[in-house]
């Protein structure tokens, strides 16, 4: 808890502190809702270049820490950042159905199978943007630009669903719909926890051989 | 336990540089500068002690145990500075400070606020708006604050005006005077040795050319004098004259 407090106070960028609040979008009547999981991946890549740009690496390297540690506490932040995210979106996601705001004519809307597809993306981003940093330790912009691919599709794809007639109950907020949408969240958390997982043990093994 | 710290046959290789055997040894309360011109090694060197750059041979012994068996152990033990790096600029000294002492379990908040004071460092500043010297002197207080029984210091004096290096410098040995502790800095700056160490390891391309008290030290250079030179010869003579042996048969 302590690696994860250092990263809250002195490495955190302001502005990724930003979007993860951006989970309030979910109100914008006409909004592609997507584009919130993009904001919860650019959070991490921007506290990752401040992180190289204040030196932290090399502080947090002469602290009582391994550096196994240390990617442990980036990998908490991330995963606290977009989590944080999600979870600020919910009480949004719940005044909208009170104030019975029509569904989002842009693309998906804010569904429980819109949550599921949210915790795949940011679980594939993680994955190949952490792992793709660590094995330099500073090249942040190119692991970025490489985990934004699958970001990307994801985008894609989940904007699509609505034009799909077959696949439109995914965009649907009715009570019935929502119950056949609990398996995908289901997926979409057991995806997010095993890639974070992941992205810890080869991040960690990578960044061992990494000369600071 | 006298042996602060026992670095044997340690090796790094990277593309057109290698770190070859370096082999030191550093006792209680005794200052140990690591000199060398510039690419030498130095600073692999210590970074290879600390486990930042990943030695591929040798071992580091510290406190009597094995650092890479019991890095953080060793480490709770250890301040670190690095000279001319900047951490966190826009953050100021006490949310530094707040974050750093939950990693240290002999955290002395008495002893860091007496430092604080010793040095004039305004807790409110912000780490930019420190001058170089107040930099080293934060992270000094720092190391000092969590009771390091061996501080690493790379570069501490490079970019200090004359006066703040003597004051570093006597700092230091009153660091090593009032504190159980022990002090290996690598600097290339031969006048701040000749002031302050005890010992002198000498690095030259990756190898340690000579190392030990700074008297055997001096002697084993004797060989470097000339009919013309009268006293001893200084830190100075000493290196010009060993990497201008290079030079020189570079250029035959």
């Amino acid at each position: 808890m302590k690696l994860l407090a250092k990263e809250l106070r002195l490495t955190l960028h302001p502005s990724s502190a930003v979007f993860a609040f951006l989970g309030c979008l979910v109100m914008v009547p006409a909004y592609p809702y997507s584009v919130i999981f993009m904001f919860g991946c650019l959070a991490p890549y921007i506290t990752f270049v401040n992180a190289r740009e204040t030196n932290d690496f090399f502080y947090t390297a002469a602290l009582p820490v391994t550096k196994r540690e240390s990617v442990g506490g980036k990998c908490l932040l991330v995963a606290s950042l977009q989590l944080f995210q999600l979870l600020f979106s919910v009480p949004f996601v719940l005044l909208r159905g009170m104030l019975q705001i029509p569904n989002n004519p842009v693309g998906i809307d804010a569904t429980l199978a819109w949550y599921g597809f949210g915790l795949i993306l940011y679980g594939i981003f993680d994955l190949v943007f952490l792992t793709g940093f660590y094995k330099s330790g500073y090249k942040v912009g190119k692991a970025f630009l490489v985990a934004s691919v699958p970001m990307v599709l994801l985008m894609a794809g989940m904007e699509a669903i609505p034009h799909i007639p077959v696949l439109s109950w995914l965009d649907s907020t009715q009570k019935e719909y929502l119950i056949g949408q609990l398996p995908i969240l289901l997926l979409g958390l057991a995806c997010f926890c095993i890639c974070l997982m992941l992205a810890y043990r080869i991040s960690a093994k990578r960044f061992e051989k990494v000369n600071l | 336990m006298d042996t602060v710290l026992k670095v044997e046959e340690l090796g790094k290789c990277y593309p057109g540089f290698a770190l070859e055997n370096v082999t030191f040894s550093l006792q209680r309360n005794r200052i140990m500068g690591l000199i060398g011109k510039n690419g030498a090694g130095k600073s692999t060197t210590l970074k290879c002690i600390l486990n930042m750059v990943h030695p591929e041979k040798g071992s580091v012994t510290m406190f009597g145990k094995d650092f890479f068996q019991n890095e953080k152990a060793c480490k709770e033990r250890v301040g670190v500075v690095f000279g001319g790096v900047d951490f966190y600029p826009l953050k100021k000294l006490s949310s530094i400070t707040a974050v750093t002492k939950r990693f240290y379990e002999k955290w002395d908040s008495i002893q860091y606020e007496r430092y604080l004071k010793l040095f004039s460092l305004d807790e409110n500043k912000r780490f930019k708006e420190l001058s170089n010297g107040m930099k080293v002197k934060y992270l000094l207080t720092l190391a000092l604050s969590h009771h390091a029984r061996l501080l690493i210091l790379d570069e501490p004096t490079s970019g200090l005006d004359p006066v703040s290096r003597d004051e570093l410098l006597h700092i230091f040995r009153k660091i090593v005077s009032s504190e159980d502790c022990a002090i290996l800095f690598s600097t290339h700056i031969t006048s701040d040795l000749d002031r302050c160490a005890d010992d002198i390891t000498y690095i030259k391309d990756g190898k340690v050319l000579e190392s030990g008290d700074k008297n055997a030290f001096f002697q084993s250079f004797v060989h470097l004098k000339t009919p013309e030179d009268q006293g001893v010869l200084t830190l100075e003579d000493i290196m010009l004259r060993t990497e201008r042996g290079d030079w020189d048969e570079t250029a035959g």
